[in-house]
């Protein structure tokens, strides 16, 4: 049987006209109308992308300047170029993918396994070709405290991003709080990035990126936590004791 | 006017809050709503059911719907979100409430009726993530990219998809007319 068999034999199925009861309709028709009032759409896709790179900029660079911005200052032109291209290369691709999370239909340039895979081991890949000290001095307690640093950071953003796409509605919370988190996570290390001035290789390949997958991690955790809750709530609500 | 315009401009009146715009979209959008909810399993009641649930979400997030993006991807990425998260408390509410019991296979189980039978029994043996590719495809009349923005996955991951399906359809189509032609033979 050929392809366009097939085809006909399912086109023919689904002409099979279909009926919903008028009632049904009539109480739809009800419900929508009596709370409808006119709403404002979301701004323009563009508009929400570049307001979440800006929160992760000014939150890494507020956070930096607070610190101090030594890791930049001792970088050479090579290294900033290479890293805080890679940075804004991912921030601004988790943003496209976070705000088309948070908008139904939208297309899907890359999925948020996918982008916080990609980005942790792009990090790694542009970290390991500029720094080539692998000596180690105080290699945890220094890696705990850019790990803390770097996700304190990540909370904000996360905070600022959320409120930013309030309005939007995620289709699926997981993927959405994922990407959410990734994108924190990104703000994070590029604070880590302008502060730290701690070159060792394996530091900064290890307890720097790391803050992008434990941030997503996170973010997804959050959002199925939340998800159960809310499924929770609504078996109380559908069957009260 | 081409059919696909003529619903962004009555989803554009709706948002400003035109009644007449949103019972046309009712209308004009519920029979394949429910044909989409109808082809699983559950039966019509459950089909109102999840209708009702939809388009309730999409007045609730009808301003995430932006002029000029493809209208359909939207309501069907809707009704999708609708139908997994039911699904899923279901899931969990037979695992909760039958622990001793074995589960039934949700998404294989064909279910008769009204006006979708030949359909439905085309598709029941494929999988979900395969079925509502079709689905989309022939009962929306969506395009790739369409069931793609609908599904949240890319349009490699479509074709391969409709490709399976197809794949499966063949062989049991095939199955069933070379089995007929045997029938045949044999009267």
């Amino acid at each position: 049987m050929k392809d366009r068999e097939i085809d006909a034999i399912l086109n023919r199925a689904a002409q099979t006209p279909h009926q919903v009861e008028p009632a049904l309709l009539a109480s739809l028709a009800n419900s929508v109308g009596a709370s409808l009032r006119p709403v404002r759409p979301l701004p323009p896709a563009w508009t929400l992308v570049g307001g979440l790179v800006l929160i992760c900029a000014a939150v890494a660079v507020a956070g930096a300047a607070r610190f101090g911005l030594h890791g930049v200052e001792k970088m050479s032109l090579l290294d900033r170029g290479l890293i805080f291209s890679a940075l804004g290369i991912f921030v601004w691709l988790a943003a496209t993918t976070q705000v088309a999370e948070m908008i139904p239909g939208s297309r899907r340039r890359v999925s948020p396994g996918t982008l916080l895979a990609a980005g942790s081991l792009a990090l790694v890949a542009v970290f390991a070709i500029l720094f080539r000290d692998y000596h180690t001095h105080r290699f945890v307690p220094q890696g705990v405290a850019c790990l803390t640093a770097g996700l304190l950071h990540a909370i904000p953003a996360a905070l600022v991003s959320w409120l930013l796409l309030r309005r939007g509605f995620a289709v699926n919370p997981v993927a959405a709080g994922l990407v959410a988190g990734t994108l924190a996570g990104l703000a994070g290390v590029t604070m880590l990035e302008l502060h730290c001035p701690n070159f060792e290789a394996l530091h900064v390949m290890l307890w720097h990126t790391a803050v992008v997958p434990i941030a997503g991690a996170t973010g997804a955790l959050l959002a199925w936590l939340r998800g159960r809750q809310d499924g929770a709530a609504a078996r109380a609500i559908a069957m009260p004791r | 006017m081409h059919p696909e315009s003529e619903l962004e401009i009555l989803m554009a009146r709706y948002q400003q809050g035109d009644y007449a715009a949103a019972t046309a979209l009712i209308h004009r959008l519920s029979p394949q709503l429910h044909r989409f909810f109808l082809v699983q399993p559950g039966g019509r009641a459950e089909a109102d059911d999840l209708l009702q649930e939809t388009w309730l979400r999409i007045h609730e997030v009808r301003h995430t719907y932006r002029t000029g993006e493809p209208v359909m991807p939207w309501f069907y990425a809707i009704a999708r979100h609708i139908r997994v998260d039911h699904y899923r408390k279901a899931l969990r509410t037979t695992r909760r409430e039958q622990p001793l019991e074995e589960t039934p296979e949700v998404a294989a189980v064909p279910t008769a009726s009204g006006g979708t039978a030949d359909l439905e029994a085309l598709l029941a043996p494929l999988p979900e993530s395969q079925r509502e590719v079709i689905e989309m495809l022939k009962i929306a009349g969506m395009s790739i990219e369409e069931v793609a923005r609908a599904t949240s996955s890319t349009v490699g991951s479509v074709k391969q998809k409709a490709h399976r399906a197809y794949a499966k359809l063949r062989e049991r189509l095939g199955g069933k007319a070379l089995s007929e032609g045997r029938g045949g033979g044999l009267q």
